[in-house]
């Protein structure tokens, strides 16, 4: 359960990214976040993991703030959910097995993790996640000779091996061709389904978002201007969101 | 840039050359009245005296180990110092320190530490690695520095979303991306090392430089190229060696 309150993130130089955000989202929940670019949804996205700390307003994760947390509750928080980026954020010199056991460095002893000496659990685990997304049999190939889908599907990879409550996503498919985009809008799916995993992601298709999300959650100029299932998104409220966008 | 400024420039470079021409007393006809003078040295040079093989392989490998522990400890000590020269890294106080200091040793170059290193603990291989650690520590920590700041940060902020302490993202969101380049420059100033090493002899620091020198004063051209020889192949074995490792660390 994610638990939003008053939300505000202006940056230095008085850009407003969010002026006003209250919202819920439940456990096993699969919402997709539209807009503008520049509404705010990775500012959005990333208060909810604490990767950015928010001007005013509260994040909760689970009953716990995540809002003011630091050092040793701030990784647990974070341990706990996954998120995966528009440009992948691989280490591309590393193997792609290596970058999926970055997942686990929450959950692994952190000495044997400094010395690249992880549990032979792990590492199983690790291949198992990897073939469920598709890339069995890569383990040993560097991720930069992987193609965009492939390399987007390792950063998922990484995500779901953090054995992650909530799974965030900004905007997967940008840096993707659609057909890869829809395989990886599948994947995200599969995972909300099969997992129970709460999946929230923010989209730059309105089509995408009214094929997969089962609550859309439209954002412009950092204010909620649509929370509601897909089939009432119409072209009217979806015009209302995109208008007068900047390019 | 103007038209006016453009050819102001030019005829400013133009002027600077003549002036350092004149005043270097580059001479065409002088060069010319040298050459036969160079054809004889070169004629002495030749056949080579391989019965001093025992003396060039000696100080071949010399200049060879001066290379390696000089530019190994400068490896070390750059560590640290490249960090703190880092802007993205090191506090600004500590940025601008470290980046004088480095600017200021680096403006000396190997031969004249060199020269300072031997007058402080004597002649043999020591002050050669003195001199050695004492250039390429500033030239190996600019070059990490550069590298650090030269860092992509989102696969850092990616290790640490996954909830990483912050040894396990400097392990796995910074270190794979620092590693292979610090090795490349290492191995590159390991190169150029070997060359810088093989002159030291000249100034008594050892290594095969000291060969050299004895036999041109010696007169002994013979055996002064047998060394130059094992100089040129120990210079290409460690440039093929070196570049071939490089190659496949980027």
């Amino acid at each position: 359960m994610i638990r939003v309150r008053a939300l505000q993130k202006v940056y230095p130089g008085a850009t407003v990214a969010l002026r006003h955000i209250d919202l819920e989202i439940a456990a096993g929940e699969f919402v997709a976040l539209i807009g503008p670019s520049g509404a705010g949804k990775s500012s959005f996205l990333r208060c909810l993991n604490g990767l950015i700390a928010p001007t005013a307003g509260e994040v909760e994760m689970d009953g716990e703030p995540v809002t003011g947390a630091t050092g040793e509750r701030l990784r647990r928080i974070r341990a706990r959910i996954g998120f995966v980026f528009q440009q992948f954020h691989l280490l591309r010199r590393l193997t792609v097995l290596e970058n999926a056991l970055i997942g686990r460095l929450g959950h692994v002893p952190q000495g044997r993790s400094l010395v690249g000496w992880f549990p032979v659990a792990d590492i199983a685990r690790a291949r198992a996640t990897l073939q469920r997304v598709g890339l069995g049999g890569l383990w040993d190939r560097r991720v930069d000779t992987l193609s965009g889908g492939q390399q987007q599907r390792v950063a998922i990879a990484r995500a779901l091996l953090q054995e992650p409550r909530v799974l965030l996503a900004d905007e997967p498919m940008a840096s993707l061709d659609p057909a890869l985009a829809s395989t990886v809008m599948q994947l995200l799916r599969r995972i909300n389904e099969e997992d129970g995993i709460t999946v929230v992601t923010s989209l730059h298709v309105l089509e995408l978002a009214r094929a997969y999300g089962r609550r859309v959650i439209g954002l412009r100029d950092g204010r909620v201007v649509y929370d509601g299932p897909p089939d009432q998104l119409t072209d009217a409220v979806a015009a209302q969101i995109f208008s007068g966008a900047q390019p | 840039m103007t038209r006016t400024a453009r050819w102001a420039g030019w005829v400013a470079i133009l002027a600077l050359f003549l002036w350092s021409a004149s005043a270097t007393e580059l001479s065409l006809l002088r060069m010319v009245e040298g050459v036969p003078f160079m054809l004889d040295f070169l004629r002495r040079m030749v056949p080579p005296d391989f019965s001093v093989m025992g003396n060039a392989v000696r100080g071949a490998v010399q200049t060879l180990q001066i290379a390696v522990v000089g530019t190994g400890v400068s490896a070390l000590l750059a560590l640290p110092l490249g960090f703190a020269a880092a802007r993205n890294v090191a506090p600004s106080w500590l940025f601008y320190g470290a980046r004088s200091v480095l600017n200021v040793f680096r403006a000396v170059d190997t031969l004249v530490y060199a020269l300072f290193f031997v007058a402080a603990v004597g002649l043999g291989p020591f002050p050669g690695v003195l001199a050695v650690v004492a250039y390429t520590t500033t030239v190996l920590a600019k070059l990490y520095s550069e590298a650090i700041e030269a860092i992509d940060p989102r696969p850092v902020e990616a290790v640490a979303a996954t909830g990483a302490t912050a040894l396990q993202v400097l392990r796995w969101g910074v270190l794979p991306q620092l590693v292979p380049q610090f090795l490349s420059f290492t191995l590159y100033r390991f190169e150029t090392n070997i060359r810088a090493a093989a002159i030291l002899g000249f100034v008594g620091a050892g290594g095969i430089g000291f060969y050299i020198q004895t036999y041109l004063r010696m007169l002994d051209y013979p055996a002064a190229s047998a060394v130059l020889l094992v100089l040129v192949v120990l210079v290409m074995l460690v440039d093929f060696a070196s570049s071939r490792i490089r190659a496949r660390l980027v």
